[in-house]
């Protein structure tokens, strides 16, 4: 008697049972072994690297739809979909101008091989006992840095679950994005906690920006405001974290970050220009995102538990505080200066609309 | 004085590119780079300038440029008194590799001593996006004995 009698199991599991039933008598299928004709004989050279994406994605494979495709499953840009594959409702961004950049392809290459990791590639070792004053604001800029980090993996997140599957260059990107917010998470608290002393004061003004950028009405302001926007400002925060880095721990630690960071801002200026292009009546939009994103930074900028550590820092210790202070007012303008010409590549002329000061003048104020 | 490269030469830069050759696995571990930088030293004789293409693990070209003009349509300039890149590869020398205040980053990031430019944000962000290569680059001339141009 059969161990499998006709009946005993649910409708999919017989129709399974009963392929098997076929193959056990040999009767194969083999449909796929001539599926996707266009597709096959694909020919590849790597480059001198290795093999990358832009090496594979040419030719038929290399055509990015500018509608994504209709069928609403996960199969892979170029392969034969066959009739009744279920679509699933989740990927409502289906157009290539909401999400593509031409360097998509090349930003996901270059961050999965220059990956670096929290635990052996910042060299603990070298931690050194630092002054009170000295290691309470390199544990408050830490803490600060911690808080924001992972919006940058928040947002991505928010949106990558909506993307069709055709722009899978965007989706590769943005997933290396999240985990490059991971690792920032990481080192950060890590660093924050590893010399004695440990996490400070959150920072309701970081609140607030973060909140604009994650309540965006669409992915492209969403991503105007955090990757140009946000990350830019945050690219020069690492900057200037590995200029005033009392030890090699942290100079390593802003270093690796930095690179991380101006491959984010790449990818949004290139977005945003691929999408001005193909819908210059949005760009209003976008100004209007920027507006809520500059009077938070703004604010920001000058919360005490943002700024004063950092000019503790500037200044060597906490005594020359003011000194520190005037050192670094330059950043905020190099800050508002490199926002905006990272904005003219994309097609935004923003100056005539910035809502902020250009730069702090710190000794007029203190005057 | 013997066994010495000049510097500012297109010879230092090639003994840096081959520094970059025979150190092939600490660059892979830091990832390929693909851009274009360009050195502008400031000497009291004038003004020179260098260009290094790097791409993959390697400096694929160096050579000596009339102006900034004929650069590669991307790319970066690093500019900086022939003093200011003295000082920075006297203390390379010195520690086998930079201080904490005589890094890239450390040197650029006021404008002042040196300063990073580009004809695009997006150029000057390769600076940033290649950091670590571009450091370990400068760390090769921990290994190049160096004679300065009056």
């Amino acid at each position: 008697m059969s161990k499998y009698p006709p009946g005993k199991y649910t409708p999919a599991v017989e129709v399974g049972l009963d392929r098997m039933r076929d193959m056990a008598k040999g009767n194969f299928d083999l449909k796929w072994m001539h599926a996707n004709s266009a597709g096959w004989g694909h020919q590849v050279t790597p480059g001198p690297t290795g093999l990358r994406m832009r090496d594979i994605e040419t030719g038929y494979y290399g055509q990015v739809p500018e509608h994504g495709s209709t069928h609403g499953s996960m199969a892979p840009r170029g392969c034969e979909v066959p009739p009744g594959t279920r679509s699933l409702p989740m990927y409502t961004m289906n157009e290539m101008s909401e999400v593509w950049a031409e360097n998509a392809g090349l930003l996901y290459d270059e961050a999965v091989v220059r990956q670096w990791n929290s635990i052996t590639d910042v060299p603990w070792d070298k931690l050194q006992k630092l002054p009170d004053d000295i290691e309470r604001a390199v544990c408050q800029m830490c803490t600060g840095l911690t808080e924001v980090e992972f919006v940058a993996g928040d947002m991505p997140a928010k949106w990558l679950c909506r993307i069709n599957h055709d722009f899978h260059e965007v989706k590769l990107f943005l997933a290396s994005q999240i985990f490059d917010e991971a690792r920032h998470l990481d080192v950060f608290r890590k660093r924050a906690l590893a010399n004695g002393g440990g996490l400070m004061m959150a920072s309701p003004g970081q609140e607030e920006l973060l909140a604009t950028i994650l309540e965006a009405p669409d992915y492209t302001t969403a991503s105007a405001l955090m990757h140009i926007f946000g990350e830019g400002f945050v690219l020069t925060l690492f900057r200037q974290g590995e200029f005033l880095a009392p030890t090699e721990v942290e100079k390593a630690i802003f270093r690796l970050c930095m690179q991380d960071e101006a491959r984010h801002v790449a990818y949004g200026v290139k977005h945003l220009k691929y999408f001005l292009e193909r819908n210059p009546d949005r760009a209003e939009q976008v100004h209007k995102i920027l507006d809520l994103g500059e009077q938070a930074i703004f604010t920001l900028t000058l919360e005490p538990q943002t700024s004063e550590p950092r000019a503790i820092l500037a200044g060597g210790g906490l005594a020359n505080i003011e000194l520190g202070a005037q050192r670094m007012a330059f950043i905020y303008a190099k800050q508002v200066k490199e926002y905006l010409r990272r904005l003219e590549i994309a097609g935004l002329d923003r100056e005539p609309r910035l809502t902020i000061p250009k730069e702090i003048p710190y000794e007029d104020l203190a005057a | 004085m013997a066994n010495t490269t000049l510097f500012p030469s297109t010879q230092w830069f090639q003994a840096l590119a081959q520094r970059m050759d025979q150190d092939e696995a600490g660059y892979r571990e830091l990832g390929p780079l693909e851009c274009t930088m360009v050195v502008q030293v400031e000497a009291p004789t004038g003004t020179e300038l260098y260009e290094v293409g790097f791409e993959g693990f390697k400096a694929r070209s160096v050579r000596k440029l009339a102006s900034v003009a004929e650069a590669a349509p991307e790319h970066f300039v690093l500019e900086a008194s022939l003093d200011t890149w003295r000082e920075m590869i006297e203390n390379t020398r010195a520690n086998a590799g930079p201080d904490l205040t005589h890094t890239l980053n450390y040197l650029t990031f006021p404008d002042e001593p040196m300063r990073v430019t580009g004809p695009d944000q997006l150029e000057v962000d390769a600076f940033y996006r290649y950091n670590q290569s571009l450091q370990r680059f400068f760390n090769g001339a921990a290994d190049v004995p160096t004679a300065f141009a009056p």
